[in-house]
């Protein structure tokens, strides 16, 4: 950047300060556009249960309570669903990273027999399918619908991020490797002790789009998982909330202990809904940097 | 690789014979060890009643899964629960025996010492199959003599699959065994495996879950060939041949749709192809601010929205245009106009509505790699345009626009390649009674056919027709990619 400072920062014209005024302004508009349907939303929930109900609450919070996000863990099938969503992307996400790593440490390897037949036929199910009614008819008939390891499975190997792996994996120095099995590391050994380490930022990267893909899922659930409620994702559960009030009426009286004067539909599909954004609005910052190197990566295939 | 070409054929001269035998026990030993995950072939299955989705694996370990369909039965007594007991050990005696099997077919890619090792392996294990299968086929017998009319005796597809493989298992390995014993050269010191082999086995489990997953489903093609209907079988009597390819093409009111919905696709799809230069442009306004902090917040707050699914964004949607959402709000509130009009039911201009949102979600974050692009960008070619006394736009437009030009190209050819595929979420979720037949994209007519009114072939031979079609498209654009800019773009 720094032939802008030697450019035309020096001498600002007064062409370049409109510029730069409506360049920023355009930019702050879009910005605020981004974030304001969820400061509206957050608003919303920390409010006065009644002001909300009454359309009160448009620009700033008033009567500011917390009390929403605690009565949400009476409504029971709200916290299956976000039981559900933890554990499928905890779970999902570990096995996928653990898969993609191990198989693209072993597609680097030419010694292995047939390497790069295997290798194609992994990659190239990237640039086909054969659709939404044969492979939900497939998990029909391995008996992975209704099922929890439904939502694990088939995210297993996921070839794009192989070959993120084998790409990276190849341009570490290979004398680390051969050095390492000279002195008698074992395949594995060479896996667990070097590429895993010296991938970790490969491996962040695809975690972090793995996890945010697990959290997000709602096809899966809603194809797979059509008679099992107690499965649903938190995103079908929220689906299911914002379109219909009488679900969320009897989710709400089950819970024992909240009051149906001061939570009404509006509240809780907001407060779900914050509910499904906050944890990644929380880890965002801090993985921007993996999110960006993803994206990058995308342009150097293998 | 010239080793590897070097050394195939003294290895064929090294092990020229029993390599037949070994391979077809191999392969009913890879058919066996599948099945087991595999409801539909479930020798276990002893009885009708027993429920399709269980698997040989799930039946050794879930004796409530078993008699998951007739519960009552067996706590009334009548027909005893000991006899799915012993059908569940017989499980596990089944799964015993594969899985030495297994074991002895991962050891036949060692040296000949290792093989002659691993034999007692396939043996042990096809005799337990045998004695599984039998006990199996006592149970079935009893069940029948019970004579309950909701339990009735069964020989499943399954148990005859099984049959088959164990009776094709220990034929060979009879015949290996033979072969071993004649064997006259000595054996290796030390069991011991080829690196090769090794790395194959380490990477097996990747392939069966590819073949399982990804290849699997290809062969639910055939629905498209049968009046199925779901819960049915497929067989002969409803086998229809291209009755719904035909359907397709000159049933009035199904092709009427089919239209409809493509129309509503590539419409979709052109104006996200006309819109594509939208994050270049957002790309190179956004570094020619100067604050380095300004820019790295703007995008930060744009990015975040592609990180969340479809169903937040139309939370958002609802907050915002709704009848108590924010924009009535706002009119009632501060502007004194008395509104609640929900813009979301209205159907009107439901492309660009659409269109809109994804704009929303997805700018920031395609900006990115245009902006990565930007600051690769070699600054001496900034500074000799300076010098022939260029300005901010002739810059703008003689240089980052030029280098920009590459990968907008790719990503272009990549959007025109999945003109097909919109994705099921977005229009699944904004779609609605006021505006159903604007929204409907080809992803979401599949769903709605297939899984909403369970029309499984119709559905399956439209999803077949779009497989073939993104192919075809694929490998244009990368023809086109391959002519225009010599380097392939998959």
């Amino acid at each position: 950047m720094s032939r802008k400072k030697s450019g035309s920062f020096i001498k600002k014209s007064a062409g370049d300060v409109v510029f730069n005024v409506v360049n920023i302004t355009v930019f702050v508009l879009f910005t605020f556009i981004c974030i304001f349907p969820f400061y509206y939303l957050f608003i919303n929930t920390i409010s006065d249960n009644s002001l909300v109900a009454a359309n009160q609450i448009t620009l700033y919070p008033v009567g500011i309570h917390f009390d929403n996000y605690i009565a949400l863990k009476d409504v029971s099938d709200f916290s299956n669903s976000i039981m559900v969503t933890i554990a499928r992307t905890v779970l999902g996400t570990a096995l996928m990273v653990i898969v993609s790593a191990f198989a693209g440490y072993l597609t680097t390897k030419r010694e292995m027999w047939k390497r790069s037949f295997w290798y194609r036929a992994v990659v190239v199910t990237m640039y086909f399918n054969a659709g939404l009614i044969p492979w939900y008819m497939n998990m029909l008939g391995l008996g992975l619908t209704d099922n929890f390891w439904g939502y694990i499975l088939p995210c297993l190997v996921v070839p794009y991020n192989i070959i993120l792996v084998k790409t990276y994996i190849e341009s570490i120095p290979s004398s680390l490797e051969e050095s390492a099995t000279i002195d008698g590391a074992s395949a594995m050994q060479v896996f667990t002790k070097i590429i895993v380490p010296l991938s970790k930022p490969i491996l962040a990267t695809i975690a972090v789009f793995g996890a945010v893909a697990n959290w997000n899922s709602l096809q899966d659930s809603l194809i797979l998982m059509a008679n099992s409620p107690e499965l649903y994702t938190l995103q079908h559960r929220l689906w299911i909330y914002l379109n219909t009030s009488s679900n969320l009426a009897t989710a709400m009286q089950s819970g024992g202990t909240v009051t149906a004067a001061a939570l009404n539909t509006k509240v809780i599909k907001y407060t779900i809904s914050m509910v499904t954004v906050i944890p990644i609005m929380l880890v965002y910052p801090f993985m921007q940097r993996y999110f960006e190197e993803g994206i990058m990566l995308g342009a150097v295939k293998g | 690789m010239s080793a590897k070409t070097a050394s195939a054929p003294i290895e064929k001269a090294a092990r020229p014979k029993g390599r037949f035998v070994l391979n077809v026990q191999r392969a009913a030993i890879v058919l066996a060890c599948a099945a087991t995950f595999y409801p539909g072939l479930n020798p276990a299955r002893i009885s009708s009643a027993i429920s399709t989705n269980v698997s040989l694996l799930v039946s050794c370990f879930s004796f409530d899964s078993l008699v998951a369909n007739f519960q009552r039965v067996v706590n009334q007594g009548t027909v005893p629960g000991s006899i799915f007991t012993v059908l569940q050990v017989m499980s596990i005696i089944c799964i015993v025996g594969v899985g030495l099997c297994v074991a002895g077919a991962c050891m036949s890619l060692g040296n000949n010492r290792m093989r002659h090792d691993a034999l007692k392996f396939p043996v042990i294990g096809s005799l337990l199959m045998v004695v599984s299968l039998v006990g199996m086929f006592l149970l079935a017998n009893t069940i029948a003599s019970l004579g309950v009319s909701s339990v009735p005796g069964y020989i499943s597809g399954g148990y005859v699959y099984y049959v088959f493989l164990t009776v094709v298992t220990l034929l060979t390995t009879l015949v290996l065994v033979i072969q071993d014993k004649r064997r006259t050269e000595p054996l290796e010191d030390k069991p011991e495996m080829k690196e090769k082999y090794k790395l194959f086995l380490m990477f097996t489990p990747v392939l069966a879950l590819t073949f399982v997953f990804a290849y699997l489903p290809l062969w639910g093609w055939r629905y498209a060939f049968f009046d199925y209907k779901a819960g049915g079988t497929l067989s002969a009597d409803n086998f229809v041949g291209l009755k719904w390819f035909t359907i397709l093409f000159q049933n009035d009111t199904t092709r009427a749709d089919v239209i409809r919905v493509l129309t509503n696709t590539l419409a979709m799809s052109g104006l996200g192809i006309i819109t594509s230069w939208i994050p270049m442009i957002f790309a190179v306004f956004l570094t020619q601010v100067p604050s380095k902090r300004f820019r790295r917040v703007v995008q930060t707050f744009t990015t975040v929205p592609n990180f969340l699914g479809w169903v937040v964004v139309y939370a958002v949607a609802l907050a915002i245009f709704s009848s108590d959402g924010f924009i009535n709000s706002f009119l009632n509130n501060y502007l004194g106009i008395s509104s609640d009009v929900n813009y979301l039911m209205n159907g009107d201009n439901m492309w660009l509505k659409m269109l809109l949102w994804g704009l929303w979600k997805g700018v920031g974050w395609s900006a990115i790699i245009y902006i990565s692009a930007i600051s690769g960008i070699d600054p001496s070619l900034y500074e000799a345009a300076e010098m022939d006394g260029a300005g901010r736009w002739a810059k703008i437009w003689h240089v980052t626009i030029p280098c920009l030009l590459p990968t907008f190209f790719v990503l272009l050819l990549l959007s025109i390649a999945n003109i097909l595929t919109n994705g099921l979420d977005q229009y699944l979720v904004f779609s609605n009674a006021a505006n159903s037949s604007s929204i409907e994209v080809l992803d979401l007519y599949v769903y709605n056919l297939g899984i909403g009114s369970g029309q499984i072939p119709m559905s399956t031979a439209i999803g077949m027709f779009k497989s073939v079609v993104s192919v075809a498209l694929l490998f244009g654009a990368n023809a086109a990619s391959k002519k225009l800019r010599g380097e392939s773009i998959i």
